[in-house]
């Protein structure tokens, strides 16, 4: 039984690496270049989180200044932020951008992870997917390990604050713990609850009811509950290196190191090689539409060399595109940040076909880069993308097609859009925006006003 | 310029206007449809500010799209449904001419059962998404422009943000209970009441919040020659 600081801490030692980097993949069909990549360049070492005043030129002084303004309200205020791992994964990465704006906010706020065996992890990952609609079995050998690596997570940790925010289920039942201490605690639910295993739900169920409230990503994400629920939509970073804005040099460099050639049009699509993602169907899709509108492929994935359903998925991408010179498949190493920012900022066109999609974080970059967008109406895609004001949805290949070339052959209408959808990630899905919910949040918990 | 524009200009207002703004925390009611049916439901049984929320509040997180998108209702109704009668007519409803919620629900609503009172059949057809019926719970919060004449106040108009213009020029009319805003109201308080009325006719539908700053500061920049 391993415990989980140690993982963390191996986690952490494979992250320090050499500074080198560059472009990291070629086309699928160069194979051995491919394997060569993955071994030989590491990611580069992150940079230091940005301040507040980095994000004026892109949100505007004004918004800035209502930040401060309401986090005077809550000056001083403590928060504590608890999750499974300091490292990969949306979730900690979230935690990476927003704990130091928190305090740099002057609201004190701490992130502690909890601890466990190999054994807690294999029983939350279970109950992960089983929380998604997979099948599962609850044994009570399984709840017993949940509850005992919670008991001793909740004598480890102090909750002494004045809001405590749970993320996700693993943590979930520290709040066993809050006896006789007066803080209001939050449960922060990143998964996609519409579909739970009934016998999974109804254990962490018993737990989520004695929050104060509830926070989700979505409305279908939700379940009946008699707490409050509320509406975090999760966020993009546009200063990070997949979204800040790049040099035309740069990337010009990359679509050359690929053979993308950018006279002509580009339809993208970022996403592992996963059939929740229906790249065949983008494939099929493309050949549609490009009878009518010349264009471009690129399908730009990861998780293929790793993981032996996307290794099969890939080759059935690969079959689909059966060689066709205009259909550039990339399987990306995952610290590609850089690079997939520059194959979304060349392209005309993104596509996020998805059939089943979590919030859907590839659209959100999509629209911040001012492209036109076409998506499955799946998870959270419809919240961001609202059909033909701020990206077209489809829900069949044929549809996606027709959009493809849609698009492809209006370009005012698709620039029109493009702008949409960059203003409403601007208004409703950057981290600034995730900020001024926390801040509420803290404000009316603690009924401030 | 008139005589009663020459004295706004000069005029130091009898009470400040202090800019304010509002931020708001979405909250997911127990409240959805999945046909048009339970859209009438949830649209008589869901608390105010839900239907707030989804005709007012949607304005200020929509605020960027010039044209085709009036509240969350129609826009289900289009896109959810695939139901362009239904839409259309929910679309119409301008929450400009009301001043109470109450009137503003009534509204859907008789705008609902007409549609399924003619096309029955299109009740419980199940819509290609669920409609979500969500509240918000607001906090308004100062900002530090405050405007004792018309230059200032046009340095607020200039510099505050869009949630702001939004709070004080379409959220005002509830608050007000009546078929102005607080910055047509405080023109008037001026002496400008031309001024006050063209601000108050600027449409929110076909125009951004952008848009609307823009239309309000040349309202005020012409008085100000």
């Amino acid at each position: 039984m391993e415990p989980v600081e140690s993982q963390v801490e191996s986690e952490l030692t494979s992250t320090k690496v050499s500074a080198e980097s560059g472009v990291v993949a070629s086309r699928v069909s160069d194979r051995k270049s491919h394997a060569q990549v993955g071994t030989e360049k590491n990611p580069p070492p992150t940079a230091p989180p940005p301040r507040l005043d980095d994000y004026i030129n892109i949100v505007g002084a004004a918004e800035i200044d209502e930040l401060r303004t309401l986090a005077r309200e809550v000056k001083g205020k403590t928060v504590k932020m608890v999750n499974s791992t300091a490292l990969g994964g949306g979730v900690a990465e979230m935690l990476n951008q927003q704990v130091p704006l928190l305090n740099e906010l002057e609201v004190k706020t701490d992130w502690d992870v909890i601890s466990g065996g190999s054994d807690f992890f294999e029983v939350t990952k279970a109950f992960h997917n089983a929380l998604q609609g997979g099948d599962y079995k609850l044994t009570q050998q399984a709840r017993d390990v949940f509850l005992s690596y919670n008991q001793q997570n909740s004598e480890r940790i102090h909750f002494t604050e004045d809001v405590v925010v749970i993320h996700d289920p693993q943590p979930a039942a520290l709040i066993r713990s809050r006896q006789n201490q007066s803080g209001k605690w939050v449960w922060r639910c990143h998964i996609d609850l519409s579909k739970p295993n009934a016998e999974v739900w109804q254990f962490l169920r018993q737990f989520v009811e004695k929050y104060d409230a509830s926070i989700f990503s979505a409305q279908s994400f939700t379940q009946q509950l008699p707490i409050t629920q509320y509406l975090f939509y999760p966020c993009i970073d546009p200063l990070s290196e997949k979204n800040k804005k790049l040099d035309d040099s740069f990337i010009q460099k990359v679509c050359d190191e690929f053979g993308i050639d950018r006279s002509r049009p580009i339809v993208t699509q970022v996403s592992r090689f996963d059939r929740a993602k229906d790249p065949v169907g983008v494939v099929q899709a493309f050949k549609k539409a490009r009878k009518f509108a010349d264009c471009q492929l690129v399908l730009a994935g990861g998780g293929a060399s790793d993981d032996p359903e996307g290794a099969t998925v890939l080759k059935e991408v690969e079959e689909a595109a059966n060689g066709d010179r205009d259909i550039i498949i990339l399987d990306l190493p995952p610290w590609s940040a850089l690079e997939i920012n520059a194959l979304q900022r060349a392209s005309t066109v993104i596509v996020q076909k998805s059939l089943q999609e979590g919030f859907g974080l590839t659209v959100t970059e999509a629209l911040w880069k001012e492209k036109p967008t076409i998506a499955g109406a799946v998870g959270g895609i419809p919240n961001q993308v609202i059909h033909k004001l701020t990206g077209m949805l489809a829900h069949s290949v044929d549809e996606c097609a027709e959009q493809m070339r849609h698009l492809l052959t209006n370009p005012d209408f698709a620039k029109q859009l493009g702008k949409n959808g960059c203003e409403h990630v601007k208004e409703n899905f950057l981290i600034t925006t995730d900020l001024r919910r926390w801040l509420l949040l803290v404000q009316i918990l603690l009924g401030e006003r | 310029m008139t005589a009663a524009l020459a004295a706004a200009h000069s005029r130091v207002a009898a009470a400040p206007f202090y800019f304010n703004t509002s931020a708001s925390l979405l909250r997911i009611t127990q409240y959805k449809a999945n046909n048009p049916s339970e859209l009438l439901d949830g649209l008589q049984n869901c608390p105010d500010d839900s239907i707030f929320q989804h005709s007012i509040r949607t304005l200020q997180e929509h605020h960027f799209i010039r044209e085709g998108f009036t509240n969350d209702f129609a826009h289900w109704a289009a896109s959810g449904c695939n139901e362009p009668m239904l839409a259309e007519a929910l679309a119409e409803i301008d929450v400009r001419e009301f001043t109470k919620l109450a009137e503003i629900r009534g509204r859907f609503v008789d705008a609902v059962r007409r549609f399924l009172d003619r096309a029955p059949e299109t009740g419980e057809r199940p819509a290609l998404t669920v409609f979500h019926f969500c509240a918000s719970d607001i906090v308004v919060i100062p900002t530090t422009f405050v405007a004792h004449d018309l230059r200032e106040f046009a340095d607020g108009v200039r510099g505050v943000t869009v949630h702001s213009l939004h709070h004080h020029f379409i959220e005002a009319r509830l608050r007000l209970n009546l078929r102005s805003n607080d910055f047509s109201e405080w023109l008037e308080d001026l002496g400008m009441k031309e001024a006050a009325d063209e601000l108050n006719r600027i449409d929110i539908y076909s125009a951004t919040l952008e848009d609307v700053r823009e239309q309000i500061l040349r309202i005020v920049d012409r008085s100000l020659i």
